[in-house]
Parts: C-alpha cells; sequence; structure tokens
C-alpha cells in the first residue's frame, strides 16, 4: 500500500467489514449501479441541459426553468425509482458546467438509506465547473436508518471565476420510527476533495479536502466537541472567488439562531477556495432554514439575483 | 575508574526529552490557544466538568484520526530522511484544515517548533524543513514539526504520538482553568482519563494511510468558527 492509501483499493477501511454479498441482487447489477450525467451549456441568455445520460435506478427527466429571478437557470430534480439507498448501491452522479453556465441542481425528496445486514452502498459523484460558471447543488437532506453503511465521495473540479453551493444535511436516522433511531446507523463516510483543473498532479492543484466518518457504535455522537445535544447535522460549501466569500461571510451572523434552535458559523476554507459554513440542529427543518438563509445571502452576491420565495408544498 | 553501575542508561535521557518536548510550556505558543473551548464554554456548550471532559476527549480523538496519521507517516520518512515525503504531508494536513483558526494555530506552532528546534538542536531534516517554510514553499503544520522534532532526537513513533495526543489535551484543560469554575484536581483528573485512550487510538491509525485521516467534530469547529469572530476574546484560538 502506498503512503496515501492503495489506489486500486476500492473502499476505505472503515467499510472492510461490510463486503460481504448481499443475497438479493449483487452488488452493482443492473439495477443497483445509477448513473447520472448531467452537462450544462450556456447558449445565450439560458443554460440549457445539453448532455444527459441516465441508469437506473437514477433519473432524471428535463430541466425547467421555474426560478423568476434566474429565468435562465435550468432546475433539475434529481430522482431515484428504487425508492431510496440500497444495500450494494453503486451509484455515480457527473455534473458537468461549461464556460459560464447556470444551473440548480436538487432531490426530488430526502435519501433514505435504507436498513442493511449485508455489504453497503456507494455514491460517488464528480462535479467540473468552467470558467464563470455556477453550480447550486441542493438536495434534500439524507436519512440514514438502523444498520446502515454508506459511502459518498465527491470530488470537485473548480475553475477560479467559478462558483459552487453546496449543501448537505445529515439527519440522526428515522428519528420518529418506532421508538425513534437516533444515530442508529453503522457507518456514514463522507469524502469530498476539491482542485482547480490543470494538468499537474492533483496533489499540486487541491484546494481542500475534508473526510468524515461516522461510526455511532464506536464513537459516541452525543459528547460536547462532536453533536452535543444536536441530532442534524448541515454542511454547506461555498467555493466562490475570494472577494465574494469575504462579502458572503461578512453577512452571515455566527452562533445561535434568533429562536435559538441551531447553532452555525463559517470560516474561510484554505487556499482561498470559499467558505465551509457548519450548522448543528435538532430537527432537519430548522437547519435546512439556516442552509437556505446561507443560499439568499451567496446568491445575490454572487449572481445579483434573489432567491425566489419557497414553494408552499415544499 | 568509571562507574558503569551508575551511568545513566540512554533510556533516561530520553524520557527527560519526551517530558521535554512533551511539556505543555514548551514555548511553541500552545498557551495562547484553546481549541475552540473559549467559545464552547462562552456559547454553553461546554460548562461543567462532564462537557468538558466529553469535549476534551472529542479532540484528542480526533487528534488521533486526523494529525495522528499524518504525525506517524512523518515519523517514518524522517527516519529515512525523506523530506519530499514530508513536505508533501505538511501540504495534506494543512489542506484538511478547513477551520481558519485551526490553521492559524497548527502553523504558528510548527514554525515555532522548527525554530526552538533549530536553535536547541540542529538536524538536516528540521532546518530543510524550516527553510521550505521561511520560503513559503511549506505550510508548516505542528503534527509534522513534532514528528520531525522526536525523530531527529532519536525517539520513537510511539513517543511522538503520545506527546501529541497530551500535547492537545492539556492545551485545553489549561485553558479550562481559566475559562471556567473548574478546580486544578479536576483537570488532572481529565488528563489522566483521557490519556488511557491513547493507547486504543494508537492501534486505531498506525496501519492507516494518509488517505484515512478523517475527523468528525462539528460542534468544535462551529465553536473554533464562532470565536475567530468574536470581538472580546481571551485566547488567539
Amino acid at each position: 500500500m502506498s503512503l496515501f492509501g492503495d489506489a486500486a483499493r476500492s473502499v476505505p477501511r472503515e467499510l472492510a467489514a461490510y463486503l460481504d454479498e448481499p443475497p438479493q441482487l449483487a452488488t452493482g447489477s443492473p439495477g443497483k449501479n445509477g448513473y447520472l450525467r448531467l452537462g450544462f451549456e450556456r447558449r445565450g441568455a439560458k443554460t440549457v441541459l445539453a448532455d444527459l445520460d441516465r441508469r437506473a435506478p437514477l433519473l432524471v427527466q428535463q430541466a425547467l426553468y421555474w426560478d423568476e429571478a434566474m429565468p435562465g437557470l435550468p432546475c433539475v430534480y434529481m430522482i431515484s425509482n428504487a425508492g431510496g439507498v440500497l444495500q450494494g448501491d453503486r451509484n455515480r452522479v457527473e455534473i458537468r458546467l461549461g464556460p459560464d453556465a447556470q444551473a440548480h441542481v436538487t432531490t426530488q425528496s430526502a435519501t433514505k438509506i435504507h436498513e442493511m445486514d449485508h455489504n453497503h452502498a456507494v455514491q460517488d459523484q464528480q462535479i467540473v465547473l468552467g470558467e464563470g460558471s455556477y453550480l447550486e447543488y441542493l438536495p434534500e437532506a439524507t436519512i440514514p436508518h438502523r444498520h446502515s453503511r454508506y459511502l459518498t465521495r465527491t470530488s470537485i473540479e473548480i475553475a477560479p471565476s467559478a462558483t459552487l453551493l453546496y449543501a448537505e444535511i445529515l439527519a440522526a436516522g428515522r428519528k420518529h420510527y418506532r421508538d425513534g433511531e437516533i444515530f442508529a446507523y453503522d457507518v456514514f463516510s463522507s469524502l469530498v476533495t476539491a482542485a482547480r483543473p490543470g494538468s499537474e498532479p492533483v496533489a499540486d492543484r487541491e484546494l481542500f479536502t475534508e473526510k468524515f466518518v461516522i461510526e455511532p457504535a464506536r464513537q459516541p455522537l452525543a459528547v460536547a466537541g462532536t453533536m452535543g445535544p444536536y441530532h442534524v447535522f448541515g454542511n454547506v460549501l461555498l467555493l466562490t472567488p475570494p472577494e465574494q466569500a469575504a462579502a458572503v461571510a461578512a453577512r452571515l451572523p455566527a452562533g445561535r439562531d434568533d429562536s435559538r434552535a441551531c447553532i452555525a458559523a463559517a470560516s474561510r476554507l484554505p487556499n482561498e477556495a470559499g467558505l465551509v459554513y457548519k450548522v448543528l440542529g435538532m430537527e432537519t427543518q430548522p437547519v435546512r432554514a439556516m442552509v437556505r438563509r446561507f443560499w439568499e445571502v451567496a446568491r445575490p452576491i454572487v449572481t445579483g439575483c434573489e432567491v425566489p420565495p419557497e414553494f408552499a408544498w415544499r | 575508574m568509571t562507574d558503569t553501575a551508575h551511568a545513566p542508561p540512554a533510556s533516561v535521557v530520553e524520557l527527560l526529552r519526551v517530558l521535554q518536548f512533551g511539556d505543555s510550556v514548551l514555548p511553541v505558543g500552545a498557551f495562547s490557544f484553546s481549541g475552540g473551548l473559549e467559545s464552547a464554554v462562552q456559547t454553553g456548550l461546554v460548562h461543567d466538568r462532564e462537557t468538558l471532559h466529553q469535549f476534551v476527549r472529542t479532540a484528542t480523538r480526533q487528534a488521533a484520526t486526523g494529525d495522528g496519521i499524518a504525525l506517524v507517516h512523518v515519523h517514518r520518512a524522517a527516519c529515512v530522511n525523506d523530506l519530499p515525503t514530508v513536505l508533501a504531508i505538511d501540504r495534506t494536513v494543512f489542506n484538511r484544515k478547513l477551520n481558519e483558526e485551526v490553521r492559524t494555530m497548527t502553523t504558528r506552532m510548527g514554525r515555532k517548533l522548527a525554530e526552538l528546534c533549530e536553535h536547541v538542536r540542529p538536524g538536516p531534516l528540521m532546518t530543510g524543513w524550516l527553510a521550505a517554510i521561511r520560503a513559503g514553499d511549506t505550510p508548516g503544520t505542528y503534527p509534522v514539526g513534532q514528528a520531525l522534532a522526536f525523530a531527529g532526537l532519536g525517539l520513537g513513533e510511539h513517543d511522538a504520538f503520545a506527546a501529541h495526543q497530551y500535547g492537545v489535551a492539556s492545551m485545553l484543560t489549561s485553558a479550562a482553568l481559566r475559562l471556567m469554575r473548574l478546580n486544578h484536581l479536576d483537570a488532572q483528573t481529565i488528563l489522566f482519563d483521557v490519556s488511557a485512550a491513547a493507547a486504543a487510538d494508537h492501534a486505531d491509525i498506525h496501519d492507516a494511510a494518509l488517505d484515512d485521516m478523517q475527523t468528525f467534530a462539528p460542534e468544535a469547529e462551529i465553536a473554533a468558527a464562532i470565536h475567530l469572530q468574536a470581538r472580546v476574546r481571551m485566547f488567539m484560538g
């Protein structure tokens, strides 16, 4: 094994205990190897979904233009027709924005990671942003069910003038199911790494890497410094040029929110990559509201356009 | 005639080196940082002995699974005089510090440790690392400095890891004495209890690759980020 880990090693060490084959459909077999490729191109005043490839259980129908503040912004819902993530799933999502393209990508509902008794599930994501492009990637919350084991790896390549707003909300589990599932999953492993485009080795272009592995049975979460008294974790990345990042940071209050339901703060990322904004709260909705507030601050600074009012049904 | 029976064995000197370079008063500036504890106390996230114990333990666990992995790899690289690998690991550590205040702390302490070693006992690898820091070619993070210092003194990986873990815990407990109602004996009890986990932590990480470096401490990270924006503070971090 090399210093950085074996590149051929398909799973990191935290999943080594979860490699047994499911008795159902085999790992990564048809129906368990979802694939989405979304390519956005700028065409005059609007951006179009110029490239779309999809394989069940991941699905995208078409780009919608419902954002009144940004009428040229394609809004895309990522759909799963499997009802969630199952053991043995190996999904991959690729999102590319050409120069000056703009897009909004979200999910139709929360991502449920179902209970597992064999193997694990993986979602790999690759996001490539060309010069001057702008992507809002704001999926609904992820809910890891009892004994689920989930690995998500996101690789971002972003041009210096581009902006990515990326938010993840991780719930504690099916909090109100039966006696309540709070931190009852086996493993939640998340890796996000960002780099500038270029031909040099990626280590020379790297902006930052964030890896966290949560194994509630091995390390308690309900302790000061980790989750404290909170159940829901929101993690927002705003990768944007430094002047814009500074303007956003200046408008974000740090500490408890007005209702004292959440605690949140932003910090500048290494290598002038932008901001990271972390939120903790008891329930998903207040955390989601904080993420939305961040979005409402960031979008006008980056694009000059406001965030439209929330749909009444969301 | 020499009295070899009373000559100090090498291990005594080694132990003294570990005590000196693992000491919480080693002048690398640890006393001016609180690791986010100052705002954790101000916001009430840490408010008594038990929550302090949890906060310190969270920090030492993160120190083991994050910087601790880098530390053992730097120690191994230093033992074979491999400066390019040391510099690559230094960059890896820095790029995984998403919090600005934590980056300030680790690079300030790393550089001070390099300068201290340069003064007390210069060695070629530490000199090369310090030159790269001064040239702006490498960030100069503290766990890299600690591993280079310990390897340079001929001390083992375990010693470096122990000093690293102790440094995190003692920084927090001594900051706590200045930040909250806590008596010295309780602070020592916390330090003692938290240290008991170090062997298991080392067993967890000693065969990990650099890509396995990971941390999960959102509450402590939020506390550190709040701290950077606070107007009145006793600690730099």
